[in-house]
């Protein structure tokens, strides 16, 4: 079975029906890139993905790794092994970063029955992420999210990524906002995360992420269902004809 | 008839300050006592219909059957459990109002400043004390009740330039007595120019009771001094304080105010502070969490008297349970002072349905070349923070506390000594629902 396997998914968000009939598999270590235009669900379909409560599921079903993953609360998804990195991480003055981070590391583990990190060890590795992710040393103590740059903040996101180690990533618009360079230290430190046992699916506006993170496979999302899937190239195909033909397709 | 805006003094305490005037020290305040307490007498105890008390609760508090204190030194432990300001701080302790000689330490001051206990101030400067009495602007019921019956308290003098290295801390202890008691400490800062200090002043409680401490502080500073004045009240168990503290700075000087309530069954901070002089600063910062059926009134009046002065006010609040918080902030631009920069913020979290917060900002300009803001706000906690923090593994009970203790830490962070701000942490660890399961290692130090 998939790792993840949504079928007949339909979603509403405030009464309006958002996702309309989604069916999606993804295997352990694969990259799933799913892009689509603005407004045809591809952000909802991640917080649903993620446990947002305001958002209704109203028909369909989804497993990840054998369970009933709509039944479960966000922190109860995130001990099975999902992880989101948000378009828009939430800024929380008055804890820090690395605060956060250990309680959330922590907090995994004790989902998962294993004991708490020790300091010593958990500073180590957080270190390595950094450095890995490109995260200066000093965003580290400063408070969650607070005050950082957009760029910054995707950097962070990545580093949870890195220090949660998921089995699922969901990177959402994680390219969008980011220069050249940040997005190519991104995909890099992403590249790095990828292996055998962890599935990636980058939900994605532009073509040009997956020029630094080349997928297995790409779907097009309009207007709430995928209406096409294939390789790479279907990235390509994407990146010359726009989504035009596709709408067209859908209406 | 409209129901009467104040109440008769109830009998009791008339009693017990008829009973305690003749018997106060120092001859040369007796008339300006005298004044007070008719003052007082006539006027009454205010009700809800006085506008800034609109939204305090005091009848049954006003209404005890309050006798004298007669408590003389708290424990040892207790003393050192509020010690804060750095191992050579200089200290004066009270007990229910009275200094304690021999828990205080204020000896090997630098040349220019004078520390002392108000009654020893009163036995050998009598007409100053009178005088700073005598000076208190638009003195209340509470303050004229205070100039009555003070007998105790701090006189601080700083000569001009004069700044210690080491901070300074009056400690305040309520200490449960039998019978419910009334204290009227007052508090006496006067800074020359360019002379600066750092205060600190702690409320902890000794045991069950109803100790009703009504303290009127008067801050006084010169042209360039400086002062860093914190407060915390932290005197649970049935205790209560009306403080009031009157800042008058004159050109150039600087103020920074911090507050934190962290219990007491009526808490009420009243800062007015007076902007005389060009280029004067006031910066306030206040908390508090009252929960069970705490009540917290925090009133701010700053008159900006002058041009080019800055005032930022920012509170925070916590409410939970049946408790009420109330915030009333006044700027006051009076005319001529042009170039002011006013702000104020009020951010209130409302933590259950029975609590109640009621927010007053206000905004009196009288000025054209003025810079000014205010908001208010009262919610609860944003879903977005908590399902980032839930879809990263924390439980719903540890997220919500952590954007609890975060919220009201914010305030912290502008707390300049930093065993206070310890203690303020760990006091807000301790009443934020949930709190105590975090982990404090990376948050309270």
């Amino acid at each position: 079975m998939a790792m993840l396997d949504i079928e007949g998914l339909h979603v509403a968000v405030g009464g309006k029906e958002i996702i309309r009939g989604l069916d999606l598999a993804v295997e352990a270590g694969e990259v799933h890139a799913i892009m689509g235009p603005n407004g045809s669900g591809k952000s909802t379909l991640a917080h649903v993905l993620a446990g947002r409560e305001d958002y209704e599921v109203t028909a369909g079903r989804v497993r990840f790794l054998g369970q009933d993953l709509l039944e479960l609360e966000p922190e109860e998804r995130a001990a099975l092994g999902l992880f989101l990195a948000m378009q828009y991480p939430v800024e929380i003055p008055g804890v820090s970063n690395t605060y956060f981070l250990r309680q959330a590391v922590n907090a995994l583990r004790k989902a998962r029955g294993e004991p708490e990190m020790k300091p010593a060890e958990f500073m180590k590795r957080l270190r390595e992420a950094a450095r890995q992710v490109g995260i200066r040393e000093e965003l580290l103590r400063r408070d969650l999210n607070a005050g950082f740059s957009g760029g910054e903040k995707k950097r962070n996101e990545i580093l949870q990524l890195a220090m949660l180690e998921p089995k699922l990533a969901i990177l959402d618009e994680t390219d969008s906002g980011l220069d050249i360079d940040a997005l190519k230290a991104v995909a890099a430190a992403v590249n790095a995360l990828r292996t055998p046992e962890r599935a990636f699916l980058l939900i994605t506006h532009y073509q040009r992420l997956l020029n630094f993170i080349v997928p297995d496979r790409v779907h097009v999302m309009v207007d709430g269902r995928i209406v096409r899937s294939g390789g790479k190239d279907l990235a390509l195909e994407l990146e010359e004809r726009g989504y035009e033909p596709f709408l067209q397709e859908a209406a | 008839m409209a129901a009467p805006r104040y109440r008769t003094p109830p009998s009791e305490l008339v009693r017990l300050g008829e009973r305690l005037l003749p018997r106060l020290p120092g001859d040369a305040l007796a008339e300006v006592r005298q004044r007070a307490w008719r003052r007082f007498l006539a006027a009454g105890i205010p009700t809800p219909r006085v506008e800034d008390w609109k939204y305090s609760r005091i009848d049954a508090l006003m209404a005890q059957p309050f006798a004298a204190p007669t408590a003389t030194a708290p424990a040892a432990g207790t003393v050192r459990r509020a010690m804060a300001g750095g191992p050579a701080a200089r200290r004066l302790v009270f007990a229910n109002g009275r200094l304690v000689a021999g828990q205080s330490h204020v000896g090997g001051l630098p040349d220019g400043m004078r520390v002392m206990g108000l009654a020893e101030a009163i036995q050998h400067r009598p007409q100053e004390v009178a005088a700073a009495f005598e000076a208190l602007p638009a003195p209340g019921p509470f303050s004229d009740l205070n100039t009555a019956l003070a007998a105790d308290g701090a006189w601080i003098e700083l000569n001009p330039g004069v700044r210690p290295e080491v901070s300074l801390q009056l400690v305040f202890v309520a200490v449960g007595e039998p019978s419910a008691v009334i204290t009227h400490p007052r508090v006496v800062v006067r800074l020359g120019a360019g002379a600066r200090l750092h205060l600190l002043e702690s409320h902890v409680a000794e045991g069950e009771g109803h100790v009703l401490t009504n303290l009127v502080a008067q801050l006084q500073l010169a042209e360039e001094a400086a002062l860093v004045h914190e407060r915390l009240q932290a005197a649970e168990g049935g205790h209560a304080l009306v403080g009031r503290t009157v800042v008058e700075l004159s050109a150039g000087a600087r103020l920074l105010a911090n507050v934190a309530t962290l219990g007491g069954a009526f808490v009420r901070n009243e800062l007015e502070v007076h902007l005389r002089g060009e280029g004067g600063e006031a910066l306030m910062n206040g908390l508090y969490l009252p929960r069970g059926r705490e009540q917290v009134d925090t009133l701010v009046r700053v008159h900006h008297h002058a041009g080019r002065c800055h005032s930022d006010q920012f509170y925070k609040g916590v409410v939970d349970e049946q408790a009420r918080a109330a915030f009333a902030g006044r700027i006051t631009v009076h005319e001529g002072a042009q170039d002011t920069d006013a702000y104020q913020q009020n951010r209130n979290l409302l933590l259950s349905d029975e609590a109640e917060v009621d927010a007053k900002p206000e905004l009196e300009i009288f000025a054209d070349e003025v810079r000014c803001s205010h908001g208010a706000t009262v919610g609860g906690l944003e879903e977005a923070g908590l399902f980032y923090l839930r879809t990263r593994g924390l439980g719903r009970a540890q997220a919500e506390a952590l954007l609890t203790y975060a919220f009201a830490g914010e305030v912290v962070a502008r707390f300049r000594d930093g065993k206070l701000a310890r203690q303020v942490r760990q006091g807000i660890l301790a009443r934020v629902p949930g709190g105590a399961a975090l982990d404090p290692e990376g948050l309270v130090a």
